[in-house]
């Protein structure tokens, strides 16, 4: 039996305490959760959103809930750069948690002026760039779907970030994740992170209309788990192994069994979104049901299960 | 860390101790919070709310469930579900919360099988909450619907605080049967009266408004408040009115209010995932400086001062 489970892991260029980190949207920027949960404890954190300009985001109904899941329509959402940096970034200083910045935008050229405003900040360990976004360039096809414009993005912010870590987050509404992959691989991403939402909808029978103000939200939640676990296996088998990119892994993570599944599918890292509504602490109880399992199977440092799929 | 310190909210395991139905659609739930649940709680402010974890609850059998909850039955149940207080009381080391509920859904058709003894997990207590003000004589609660528990916890919070402070209540629904106060109909009259015993036992009248006019005065809730304030002196800088209840009532009652210059404070519904702050799925729109601004109703609400709120 191990007594100590190493749980700290590489992840794109740095050594994270565990593979535990909060995804997007679903943890704010941290200053809402000390009652409920110990940031310090995670291995790392995304905030939400941030854009180069404040956004009241979408009218609602934002959320509708579905068997399993949820769907959400917030629409980015968020305080904007200048005030992310005064009032939520000093939050964020001194956490033991590498700090992701998650950074979305309308144009390529907001996406770089934010992660170059940010890049010499000393709290902040990297960045992840949601480009689950309409680009209003071209006529609004999402970043995200397009494989040269996914490569065109990562290249250009890689250059902004002033040698700070990487991480594209790779939305799933697309034919082949491994062609958006390999782009953002391409484009120099230092990591990948995957999957956002799934884009769905719900109908209100006596209406005929649909929930979400927005027509349409991002299905996540436990519902979604199995396709993402599918999506993070085949990123890593066909394009991330090779390339030496860890995954952050993720989607409808509830539980350490949940994670684990992910890690052996290939992710470096997990991040846990929607259950943190249900359980906001959970995200630090599933990094101690992660070294249990170590424990239990002999398993030295963690990192070991990394892509052990057989 | 912040763990020693005394918790002022957070996630709470809280004891069922009893469940029970008052009206076709409408339940009385008691939780009993101990240790530092019941410190928590103990401060809870009316209009607060808490988000109960009712996943783990079990189906009512099908013929408990009515009619139209049959295909909701079938749902499942992820996120949790935020409700407000009807009443807060501390002795001996616990708290005891009644939570006042309408069986609508999946959520809370479970919540009926909720039995003594059962466990639930609570996060709480969430969001601001009503504020009485110092000097104010004369305190107006409206309560449609299911807006009813905050007002029952508001008279007890004001006749606790203010013992001198006039307050009467005013409670409103569609028919009498959807009433959610433990009233007989044949007790209700068509005027202010001791007839509804959420409010009574603090030494407050209150007036009943059904739609249908099966009991009290016929026609909204806002038309009976109108109605009372049309008849009756009120100093308006003396007085401020509490409401809950649907958002068109509650635009219906800020206008009334502004019309005669009252101070009045709104409670505001939405569909929330988190209750905490961090999802940004809760937005109630407020005047800001000539524009509108978002705020979010688990974190600046749910209780809005009625000039502020876009209805
Ligand atoms: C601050 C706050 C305090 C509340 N206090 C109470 C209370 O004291 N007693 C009580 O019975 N209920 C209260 N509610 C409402 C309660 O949360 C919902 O009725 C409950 O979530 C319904 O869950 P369900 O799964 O049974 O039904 P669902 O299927 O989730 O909902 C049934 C119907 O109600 C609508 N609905 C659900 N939640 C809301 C909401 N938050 N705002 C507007 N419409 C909604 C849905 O759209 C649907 O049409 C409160 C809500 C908030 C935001
Ligand atoms: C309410 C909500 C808001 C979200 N906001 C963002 C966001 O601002 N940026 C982003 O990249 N992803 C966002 N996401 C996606 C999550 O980060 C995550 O990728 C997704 O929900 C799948 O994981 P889960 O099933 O564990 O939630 C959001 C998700 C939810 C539910
Ligand atoms: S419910 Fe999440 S921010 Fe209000």
């Amino acid at each position: 039996m191990n007594e100590m489970v190493d749980m700290m892991v590489e992840f794109g260029g740095m050594g994270l305490a565990n593979p535990v980190f909060t995804a997007s949207g679903t943890c704010g920027y941290a200053d809402e959760l000390a009652e409920f949960m110990d940031v310090n404890a995670l291995g790392g954190f995304v905030t939400k959103s941030v854009t180069l300009k404040p956004r009241k985001g979408n009218l609602r109904p934002r959320i509708v809930e579905t068997n399993a899941g949820m769907l959400n329509a917030i629409g980015l959402a968020n305080v904007g750069l200048e005030k992310f940096i005064e009032e939520k970034l000093p939050v964020l200083r001194g956490r033991s948690a590498a700090v992701f910045v998650n950074v979305a935008g309308e144009r390529i050229e907001e996406y770089v002026a934010v992660v170059e405003r940010l890049a010499n900040e000393e709290p902040i360990a990297g960045f992840e760039l949601n480009i689950s976004c309409p680009n209003v360039k071209r006529g609004g096809i999402t970043f995200g779907t397009d494989a040269g414009q996914v490569k065109e993005i990562t290249s250009a912010v890689k250059k902004a970030s002033g040698g700070k870590c990487l991480m594209v987050k790779l939305t799933p509404n697309v034919t082949d994740i491994s062609v958006t992959a390999k782009a953002a691989v391409e484009g120099g991403a230092d990591a990948l992170s995957l999957v956002n939402t799934f884009t769905a909808m719900v109908i209100d029978i006596e209406s005929r209309k649909c929930v979400l103000a927005n027509r349409t939200g991002g299905l996540s939640g436990p519902a979604i788990r199995p396709i993402a676990v599918y999506m993070v296996n085949k990123v890593y088998t066909e394009v991330a192994k090779d390339a030496g990119v860890p995954i952050l892994g993720g989607g409808g993570i509830r539980t350490a069994s949940d994670a684990i599944e992910f890690m052996i599918a290939g992710a470096s890292a997990v991040s846990v979104g929607t259950a943190s509504f249900i359980e906001p602490g959970c995200a630090v109880k599933i990094i101690e049901g992660i070294k249990k399992y170590c424990e239990r199977h002999d398993i030295s440092k963690v990192s070991e299960l990394v892509g052990t799929l057989k | 860390m912040t763990e020693q310190a005394a918790k002022t909210k957070g996630k709470f395991s809280a004891s069922v101790s009893f469940n029970r139905q008052i009206k076709p659609r409408y339940w009385r739930l008691g939780l009993e919070f101990s240790g530092e649940g019941a410190v928590a709680f103990g401060g809870t402010r009316p209009g607060q709310f808490a988000e109960l974890d009712l996943s783990g609850a079990a189906v009512p059998a099908e013929k408990a469930i009515p009619e139209d909850l049959r295909d909701a039955a079938k749902r499942e149940v992820l996120l949790r579900r935020p409700f407000s207080f009807a009443k807060v009381e501390s002795k001996k080391g616990k708290t005891h919360v009644d939570i006042l509920y309408c069986v609508l859904g999946p959520a809370t058709l479970r919540m009926t099988t909720l039995g003594h003894g059962d466990v639930v997990s609570v996060i709480g207590p969430l969001g601001n909450g009503y504020k009485a003000a110092e000097g104010e004589k004369r305190a107006i609660l409206v309560a449609g619907g299911m807006g009813a528990p905050p007002m029952q916890h508001m008279a007890q919070e004001l006749t606790a605080e203010y013992p001198t402070m006039d307050v009467i209540a005013f409670g409103g629904a569609k028919s009498v049967d959807d009433l959610p106060f433990e009233t007989r109909p044949d007790q209700i009259l068509k005027e202010l009266g001791f007839y509804l015993r959420e409010f009574a036992e603090y030494g407050i009248q209150s007036m009943v408004a059904t739609d249908d006019g099966s009991a009290g005065f016929a026609g909204t809730v806002t038309d009976c408040l109108a109605d009372w304030l049309g008849r009756n002196e009120v100093n308006a800088n003396e007085t401020v009115i509490y409401a809950c209840g649907p958002e068109q009532m509650l635009a219906a009652v800020a206008e009334i209010a502004k019309e005669r210059h009252i101070d009045c404070q709104v409670s505001m519904e939405r569909l929330m995932a988190c209750g905490i702050g961090v999802c940004q799925s809760c937005v109630v729109e407020c005047k800001c400086d000539g524009d509108t601004e978002y705020k979010l109703c688990c974190k600046d609400g749910p209780v809005f001062d009625a000039k502020e709120v876009v209805f």
